[in-house]
């Protein structure tokens, strides 16, 4: 067991030794169009374009880490990978534990998704079966707000829920509205948003230990430079053509 | 805060989904236990069908992981939501994981305690049975007096061991199938007391001291059910139950 | 890969199998069939490990210093009242802690750790950074601490259904402790351990489809990505939920492996008992 702890110890060391050059990006990959994996096995999508945008203007070596959306936070501070770019928005609840860049995508509000000519009194919503991502601010909020009277199932991957609510074992799914829009687009109208929107969360940021005040220097840097020359509009509207710019242009 | 105060705390906290546990396991075993003797009586039959039936539904279940049979079954149910459940009107039933969870281990443990029985009866001496049949027994009486007591009594020890898998199994369920409100088992629990501090060592030990203290009273309880089947049997000198997983 | 498929063949096919075969050959799957290795890895790996750990067991469930034996009887008997599943997401956390733990005793200086109040690692210099290798690494110690303990009662029970005769024999002809250990009771133990072995490395694989709760993008996590409704074309075929399909998939992999597993071990235990009296052995 002793020599076994200090061959692991020799290989922490070496790791740590490597990680010096590279930084390493966690995120999702099952977050279409934020993050997932394209037809050729590799992640891509907005927050990967950002993620390499940003380490390219900042001169950084980046790697992409894929993990599990319920442990992305816990995995950040266990030091697995150096920042988070998954669609996350950037709540007060998370700044607690972790620390955000500037946001690379503006405040989005949570719109509430059925399958198209369902009907749900949203004035009294009650006995409503609300699907949420578990760890995400709508389930925070679902959570707060709506567990009285209702149902709320809690999926580990968003895709998850879609599949539920295309099956009908879920009456609505409570989501970021960029992400709900592109579905109802390209469901051929099998779905629709219905009912108000609910306003939760910021912008979407990279999250950061809080100890790496150099690292978010970067990537701030890098962040206001991309935002000013319209880097990042064009990005957001490359994979969010519903969305209506323009957003950090003036 | 000092370590027992947290050990007291994380006890309290896990009391409830340790219920959800034993839940899951004691729905499953009634029925699994009456469709394995099915199994075990159809692997065991002249009837080719039946016969082949049973022997690949028993080896496709016990030659998968458990992991794999929640995932697929779960996602197939779903897609029969629409064409079947909803007109029935059963869809609240069917896609409920306190419904699903159990359904799913009782196709499962069907299978492993089928195996059991099977490997019972056929040490069944086949004098008894014609023994019975010498006496104008009819099958069903057969069955009844001479086949079931003794491949229930070869069989037990094996059981025992497997009901005991059957839920350690259960700590699965609950990484597959969609969580309602706040009904947490003992591993969702862990995980997410894990998440908040880091504690592994705290929250882990307590979730597998539930499972280890619920392991043993199921021992204990299936013990004295089992003296109980010799109790008319010559004293033998060791009639422990000895522990073996998952196999004959 | 459609256009590696010769012309002929690509002709013959027709449009409908040709859009087929593109799709279960584009990256995401070919991924996924590549993702079989860390699977086959963790089961040979945590299978060499588990007879390690077994024949370690074994040894100190006989041996004759008391607490080497306690020891051992509570490490074979730890499989009793705790799920695999749980070992296996305890081991590598808290094997990396330990890790990070000594790295701090060396590294951190008292600055660091004031500087971090309450935080792990103690300081960031200490920090383990674990990959899907790593990751695999460690799963594959836990699956062999945890089917150690079986394998340990398996050859526990095999080294003594080794005939007493031939040890008696072995002692007479001046053969030391050791000897008779080594050279009669584990030489011969094979052939009754065999039936119980491939009973372990049956459980083993089949433990395997846990990797992807350690962050290894494995055959089930890809599965599950594969098969999940999609209705955003720039992140491929749009569908709806496919994921049973995909499971189904993974369920005969699994079946098959079984199957193969199954075989292999009948092939070894013929050439384990050629020359052996041993027929009840095998029942």
């Amino acid at each position: 067991m002793k020599t076994l702890l200090l061959s692991g110890l020799a290989l922490a060391m070496l790791t740590v030794g490597a990680s010096a050059q590279t930084v390493r990006l966690g995120t999702e990959g099952a977050y279409e169009p934020w993050n997932f994996m394209d037809a050729n096995g590799q992640v891509a999508g907005l927050d990967i374009d950002v993620g390499n945008e940003l380490c390219q203007r900042a001169g950084l070596t980046c790697e992409w880490v894929i993990n599990d959306w319920d442990t992305i936070i816990p995995n950040l501070l266990a030091g697995n990978y150096d920042a988070i770019l998954a669609g996350m928005s950037i709540t007060e609840e998370r700044q607690q534990s972790i620390d955000f860049t500037a946001d690379y995508s503006p405040p989005d509000v949570s719109r509430y998704m059925v399958l198209t000519g369902t009907t749900i009194d949203f004035d009294s919503l009650q006995n409503v079966r609300i699907g949420v991502q578990s760890n995400t601010i709508q389930a925070g909020y679902a959570g707060d707000n709506l567990a009285q009277g209702n149902t709320i199932v809690s999926f580990e991957q968003a895709p998850q829920a879609l599949a539920d609510l295309s099956a009908g074992s879920i009456d609505v799914i409570l989501a970021d509205e960029s992400y709900v829009t592109e579905i109802v687009a390209n469901s051929s109208g099998g779905f629709e948003l219905v009912g108000p929107e609910v306003e939760v969360g910021g912008g979407v940021g990279a999250g950061l230990r809080k100890s790496d005040t150099e690292l978010k220097a970067k990537l701030d840097e890098a962040l206001a430079a991309a935002k000013a020359d319209g880097t990042i509009d064009s990005l957001i509207a490359k994979w969010f053509p519903q969305r209506e710019g323009p957003f950090y242009l003036n | 805060m000092n370590l027992l105060d947290a050990i007291f705390a994380d006890i309290a906290l896990m009391a409830r989904p340790a219920l959800f546990n034993i839940y899951f396991a004691f729905a499953a075993i009634p029925l699994g236990f009456l469709f394995a003797v099915l199994l075990a009586l159809g692997k065991a039959s002249h009837n080719r069908l039946t016969s082949a039936f049973s022997r690949g539904y028993i080896y496709a279940f016990r030659g998968s992981p458990f992991f794999i049979q929640l995932f697929m079954i779960y996602s197939l149910v779903l897609s029969l939501n629409i064409p079947l459940w909803r007109p029935w009107g059963i869809s609240w039933l069917m896609l409920s994981p306190l419904f699903l969870g159990p359904a799913i281990l009782m196709l499962n443990t069907a299978a492993y305690t089928a195996e059991i029985l099977y490997g019972a009866l056929r040490t069944i001496p086949k004098g008894e049975v014609e023994a019975g049949r010498a006496f104008g027994m009819s099958r069903l009486q057969q069955f009844r007096f001479v086949t079931w007591p003794h491949m229930i009594r070869i069989a037990w020890p094996a059981y025992t061991n497997e009901v005991v898998f059957l839920f350690h199994a259960t700590a699965l369920v609950y990484f597959t199938l969609p969580v309602i409100d706040n009904q947490q088992d003992l591993m969702n629990k862990a995980r997410e007391l894990f998440e908040r501090d880091y504690n592994v060592f705290l929250h882990f030990s307590v979730a597998a001291g539930y499972f280890l203290a619920i392991s043993l009273v199921i021992f204990f309880i299936f013990r004295r059910i089992y003296r109980r089947l010799m109790a008319h049997l010559p004293a033998e000198p060791d009639r422990r139950i000895r522990y073996a997983p998952r196999w004959l | 890969m459609v256009d590696l498929l010769p012309a002929w063949l690509a002709d013959g096919l027709g449009d409908e199998a040709l859009f087929w075969f593109g799709y279960l050959t584009d990256g995401r799957h070919l991924a996924w069939y590549s993702s079989v290795q860390f699977t086959l890895i963790a089961a040979l790996l945590g299978g060499l490990c588990a007879l390690g750990f077994g024949l370690l067991g074994a040894g100190m469930v006989g041996s004759r210093a008391l607490p080497v034996r306690l020891f051992g009887k509570a490490y074979v008997n730890m499989v009793r009242g705790v799920p695999d599943v749980l070992f296996f997401l305890f081991f590598p956390l808290a094997f990396e802690q330990g890790v990070e733990w000594m790295a701090s005793s060396v590294i951190c200086s008292p600055e660091d750790i004031a500087a971090n109040p309450g935080r792990w690692p103690p300081c960031p210099a200490a920090n383990w950074i674990l990959g899907t290798w790593e990751y695999l690494l460690l799963a594959s110690v836990s699956l062999g601490i945890v089917y150690g303990a079986f394998t340990a009662n398996v050859i526990h029970g095999a080294l003594n259904a080794v005939p007493r005769g031939q040890i008696e024999a072995a002692r007479a002809y001046g053969f030391s402790a050791s000897q008779v250990f080594w050279r009669i009771r584990v030489r011969q133990m094979w052939i009754y351990a065999l039936p119980g072995l491939s009973n372990v490395w049956l459980l083993l694989i089949k433990a395997t489809a846990l990797l992807s709760l350690l962050q290894i993008v494995d055959i089930v996590s890809w599965a599950g990505r594969l098969g999940a409704p999609n209705f955003t074309p720039s992140a491929g075929l749009v569908h709806p939920d496919w994921r049973w399909y995909y499971y189904l998939v993974l369920l005969l992999f699994y079946v098959l492996l079984t199957f193969l597993s199954e075989k292999g071990f009948a092939a070894l235990t013929r050439w384990a008992g050629r020359g052996m009296a041993v027929a009840e052995a095998r029942a």
